[in-house]
């Protein structure tokens, strides 16, 4: 049995003639929590698109629970929850009325998980969804993904437009939610904290390409952002493989190097610099050098 | 499924209720029109008004599947249904389903009180119960063509050539039905054109963005 929740292979979508997705290739093992980071109009949401089967892929394949995405079986689709970015929701519905619509076309549902959701957001059932808040309609969103037990859950940018607070309330939720029962989850966002507290994969999407693909700790660990003064003027090229992003400023130079190990180390010292410090990273840190128009492209496999 | 189909029906009641008012109303005028029946003198006024009843029917009909197209579209509803364990072509076929019956409520009273009304005026002979069958399945596939030329139009609401052609290929089936009759011809045409109709909508549907 394949253990990849998810699997994209080679993954190519143009719109209009502009390639959005060149060749994307990544897999989510089963009960991982995969952060799939990328500035707006990265691409983000068109993968996930293609992986439900709403958009068609230009090239490429991609498959949800061993199933292919472009014909997604209803039993394999009932056990796929899933929250849109901007909620899509039948907006001129009410909140009863799409309850027990998707109740009715769900293959299982979870009442007292659903219930204690909707106590515990306070969701009014006799208003429409249009006349909900944004945040109303997340959580509204949310329990209607999390009461068919998925096994695998989809969040799509689901903080996008919340408050500072009700974006906590409902990561801490979700967090809950997600800890005690162990699913596999894509989650979706430009907003870093919120994919470093929950993710324990990260994938980070630059001009259409996968340029970063592991674990979040190996992340922080191998990418490393240096600030080497050299005795007179920094070298233009210091022959290092994986250079992420270099800037010299007479004799200072700050360089960004993915996969640093000791090997790295030694061809720096070759240079004889004065001093060598490390500057921490954060995960925003990260992204940012990443998503540098001038970056290199970046394999952290 | 029944859910799909419970929906498509609560989404355009208003189609529903104005099919079961227009076939009361025609089913009033047919009933006046035979028993005021003179060949000398003929009912002018009613011949009239079921004709223009049947013209509000005919666009109405064809109205119902742009709107449930367009609405589709425009509300993504499919797109959110479609993360539901629900395919695409269950989605188009409950929405078909529900515009068969709103048809069906339509016609259905009509061919009753027109078998009702033959029994009562015409000698029991077969050709006339056959009559009413033909006349039925062609009335049913000319509304279901109407129907068919809707769904199109509405899901290409954006592009002006499929939306006027769908007007224009309205325009076309009418006169050809007066000027052919309902007879087997022209079932074989509507049908004909409604399967290619119903191919192109699904295959439309299923391979689109939503």
């Amino acid at each position: 049995m394949n253990e990849n929740v998810i699997q994209v292979e080679n993954l190519v979508k143009y719109y209009d003639g502009r390639c959005v997705l060149d060749g994307i290739d990544f897999a989510v093992p089963r009960g991982c929590i995969y952060g799939l980071l990328g500035r707006n109009g990265a691409g983000k949401t068109t993968i996930i698109r293609i992986l439900l089967g709403l958009e068609p892929p230009t090239r490429g394949r991609t498959t949800l629970l061993e199933a292919d995405s472009t014909s997604l079986p209803a039993k394999i689709r009932g056990r796929i929850g899933c929250v849109a970015e901007g909620h899509n929701l039948i907006q001129s519905y009410k909140v009863s009325r799409l309850i027990r619509l998707c109740k009715d076309l769900s293959l299982q549902w979870n009442d007292e998980l659903f219930n204690r959701l909707i106590e515990t957001f306070r969701l009014p059932a006799d208003r429409r969804v249009r006349e909900l808040s944004i945040g109303m309609r997340a959580q509204l969103n949310l329990s209607l993904a999390m009461a068919i037990d998925p096994e695998l859950l989809i969040l799509d940018d689901p903080t996008l437009g919340l408050d500072t607070v009700a974006r906590r309330q409902f990561l801490e939720l979700a967090i809950d939610i997600i800890q005690k029962q162990g699913r596999t989850i894509l989650f979706c966002s430009h907003i870093l904290s919120d994919v470093e507290r929950i993710a324990d994969r990260i994938g980070i999407l630059a001009a259409g390409k996968l340029v970063v693909d592991c674990p979040l700790e190996q992340l922080k660990e191998r990418v490393r952002k240096l600030r080497v003064i050299f005795p007179e003027a920094a070298p233009a090229n210091l022959y290092l493989t994986e250079i992420v992003n270099q800037q010299i400023e007479g004799r200072e130079m700050v360089i960004t190097v993915a996969n640093w190990n000791s090997q790295k180390q030694a061809i720096l010292e070759t240079f004889k610099p004065s001093s060598c410090t490390e500057i921490p990273m954060s995960l925003e840190d990260i992204f940012i050098e990443c998503t540098r128009p001038s970056a290199e492209p970046l394999e952290v496999a | 499924m029944f859910a799909l189909i419970k929906r498509e029906i609560q989404d355009h009641l208003v189609y529903f209720i104005a099919a079961a008012v227009f076939s009361a109303l025609l089913v009033l005028v047919l009933v006046e029109a035979v028993f005021k029946y003179d060949s000398r003198n003929p009912p002018v006024i009613s011949i009239s008004l079921g004709v223009a009843f049947a013209a509000i029917v005919t666009l109405g009909i064809c109205g119902m599947g742009a709107s449930q197209m367009y609405l589709d579209k425009s509300r993504r509803i499919s797109a959110f249904l479609s993360t539901l364990p629900v395919s695409r072509s269950r989605i188009l076929l409950a929405r078909i389903t529900a515009g068969i019956l709103a048809i069906l409520i339509l016609l259905v009273p009509l061919a009753i009180t027109a078998i009702f009304l033959l029994r009562l005026f015409t000698p029991p002979i077969p050709l006339y119960s056959g009559m009413v069958w033909e006349i039925f399945t062609a009335t049913f596939l000319l509304a279901l063509a109407c129907y068919c030329i809707g769904l199109q139009t509405g899901w290409n609401s954006s592009a002006i050539t499929p939306s006027l052609g769908g007007l224009g290929l309205t325009c076309i089936f009418v006169p050809l039905v007066v000027v052919k009759g309902l007879g087997p011809e022209i079932m074989v045409i509507l049908a004909s054109f409604i399967a290619a109709s119903l191919f192109r909508t699904w295959h439309n549907f299923s391979s689109t963005s939503l």
